[in-house]
């Protein structure tokens, strides 16, 4: 700090330093973490060959835009999307993923809201059992129920076939192996310890008041809840889908032991299996091709939705 | 009357997610002790063994502790870096420098992307043929011959920048939101006295901010104990003894070598250390928990 009235003097001189030296190493690191990034946006346009004899430069159909320079970038991505199933995987992962975030929202905010408005016996003990869950790891959950889910299948099929029989459904069985339901289920179960207690202390900070004006009304518990309480806590969901969102679109562990068939596999098995396979190693077009599909949906939620959505990832930690 | 109709409602609200945690979370947790004491391929009936597992995975020459050992190596070493990254970021952008926001959105990007894709990317950056970024660069720096950064003898080392590019953002808005809730007053009161940007950080910032910066760590020590995908990756689903990390060893116990038990054995062992690493890191914050 100069003092006051001191224009800039030779004692600023380290301070002026200093201040460069801080925003030559902040640009250093902007182009380290954004070169990348464009890196595989625009080597994705080129073809394999023009990769290998140029690997840094950019690609035809940018420095002389037209229709023929944009052939390369246009049989990549055709290639990755039906030639690779990128289209398939990215069906798979949305389907996955928006199931799961309705589920998990919806079960979730259900949860926190009893558990942060009314008092019952064996609330304390539900609620500690939630907050159990935010200490399990993924992995320890894993193996006893990958083989545990044949029973539970079976299980779910003599909890369920009456029901199905009853509505006029035929006959059902539900097989959790290797199938989108099985992973929609682990997915919503295993993201409700989280979502429960970051709603529960949302649902905790909202007005009592509304509730009993509702009450007065001769609004029902469900209907406060649905047209009350969901709208009032919107805020809060909001926040925890787009964290789970992220967690979830991501997410690999739990498919690669859990899908087997290539035709459910979401976008990171997908994007796994051709990384990993010798014969797509020197397919480079198809390679970066197959990374922008993978990468550019959490990329465009960031673009839209970037100060909510760093909240949305922080969330817990400032809780907590 | 009322009651009932209460009780009825937070039955039907509570019961549905409580039973789908309970049977899909809590029940294969508890389970997972159990296998972890027993000899099983997956497709037999399991014999009862006892503790065998877990001397088996602590005795010496198991792959189990070197595998211990990359998961620190991975938590600990990139961590270094995005902690000290991180702090000076946010503290940067939280003085309010030109250009801080354009910082804060870029250098949180990496964050969003899944941990294969970055592996992907990176094994590219990374690549010995002329796709290689950081080998064409040698390269044009005269350096002919290119470098396997990725062979396993090095991959634990290739991966240190990997988690510092995707990890350090997330710790930078963390740090940043939690210094911009340190009241102002603070700061003018220790300009008045002529602080210096190096003092006020070390004795305002920093001891205002330690409950965030140990939740940080426990995030980032966590985060190191369950590491999988970059190493599974990059190893193309094979590791080997010099870059198993604890999870990589327990998938392949268990899926490749059909040794059920043992691998759950492992899973337990990580268990246990996350919840330690908790613990231990709640107590540290406890103690050194400033009011203001």
């Amino acid at each position: 700090m100069a003092p006051a009235g001191g224009s800039r003097t030779r004692a600023d001189w380290p301070a002026r330093l200093a201040g460069s030296a801080r925003w030559l190493f902040l640009t250093a690191y902007l182009v380290a973490v954004v070169f990348p990034m464009c890196w595989v946006f625009y080597t994705s346009a080129k073809t394999t060959q023009q990769i290998y004899k140029s690997p840094f430069g950019l690609p035809k159909v940018i420095t002389a835009p037209g229709r023929a320079n944009a052939e390369p970038l246009v049989r990549n991505y055709r290639k990755a999307w039906t030639g690779s199933h990128f289209g398939q995987y990215f069906v798979n992962s949305l389907i996955v993923v928006s199931v799961s975030l309705v589920g998990v929202v919806l079960l979730g905010s259900m949860a926190a809201y009893v558990l942060a408005r009314f008092e019952f016996r064996g609330r304390n003990a539900a609620y500690f059992l939630f907050l159990c869950g935010l200490l399990i790891p993924m992995q320890l959950v894993l193996i006893p129920l990958f083989f545990q889910f044949s029973d539970m299948g079976e299980g779910l099929t003599h909890l369920l076939a009456p029901a199905a029989r009853a509505m006029g459904l035929g006959n059902l069985t539900v097989s959790l192996h290797d199938s989108h339901a099985g992973l929609i289920l682990i997915y919503i179960a295993f993201s409700l310890a989280f979502t429960v207690f970051t709603l529960t202390s949302f649902f905790r900070t909202l007005p009592g008041e509304l509730r009993e004006a509702a009450m007065i009304d001769g609004a029902g518990e469900y209907r406060i809840f649905f047209s009350v309480m969901m709208p009032l806590g919107k805020p809060g969901i909001v926040t925890i889908a787009i964290f789970n969102f992220l967690g979830l679109w991501n997410e690999y562990l739990f498919g690669l032991v859990f899908l087997s068939s290539d035709k459910l596999k979401t976008l990171p098995l997908g994007l796994a299996s051709i990384s990993m396979q010798a014969q797509y190693k020197s397919d480079f077009g198809l390679l970066f091709a197959a990374l922008v599909i993978s990468m550019a949906p959490t990329i465009l939620v960031y673009i839209i939705l970037q100060e909510k959505l760093t909240r949305g990832i922080t969330v817990g930690a400032l809780k907590g | 009357m009322k009651n009932r109709g209460q009780n009825l409602f937070i039955a039907t609200f509570l019961g549905p997610p409580l039973l789908l945690y309970a049977v899909f979370v809590l029940m294969p947790a508890v389970n997972a002790f159990r296998y972890s004491l027993t000899r099983w391929d997956g497709l037999g009936s399991a014999s009862w063994v006892g503790l065998a597992n877990f001397r088996a995975i602590l005795a010496s020459g198991s792959e189990f502790l070197p595998a211990i050992g990359h998961n620190l190596f991975l938590t600990f070493v990139p961590g270094v870096g995005i902690l000290s990254l991180a702090l000076f970021f946010a503290y940067s952008i939280h003085q309010r420098i030109r250009g801080g926001r354009l910082y804060r959105v870029a250098f949180f990007f990496p964050n969003v992307i899944s941990g294969v894709a970055v592996a992907l990317l990176w094994v590219l950056i990374y690549s010995t043929s002329d796709v290689g970024l950081l080998n064409g660069l040698l390269k044009l720096m005269g350096h002919t011959d290119p470098i396997p950064f990725t062979e396993s003898g090095r991959l634990l080392w290739a991966i240190v920048p990997m988690s510092i590019w995707s990890g350090t953002g997330f710790f930078m808005v963390l740090f940043l939101a939690a210094m911009e809730n340190i009241p102002e007053t603070y700061y003018e009161a220790a300009k008045l006295d002529g602080a210096s940007s190096a003092v006020q950080f070390r004795s305002i910032t920093l001891p205002l901010m330690w409950d965030v910066l140990t939740t940080g760590i426990v995030f980032l020590v966590v985060g190191g104990l369950k590491f999988f995908d970059a190493v599974y990756v990059m190893e193309n689903g094979r590791p080997s003894g010099s870059t198993h990390t604890m999870s990589t060893l327990m998938y392949s116990k268990v899926f490749q070598e059909y040794n059920v038990g043992y691998g759950t054995a492992i899973s337990v062992m990580l268990f246990l250390l996350v919840l330690a690493a908790t613990a231990a890191s709640l107590r540290l914050m406890r103690r050194e928990r400033l009011e203001y």
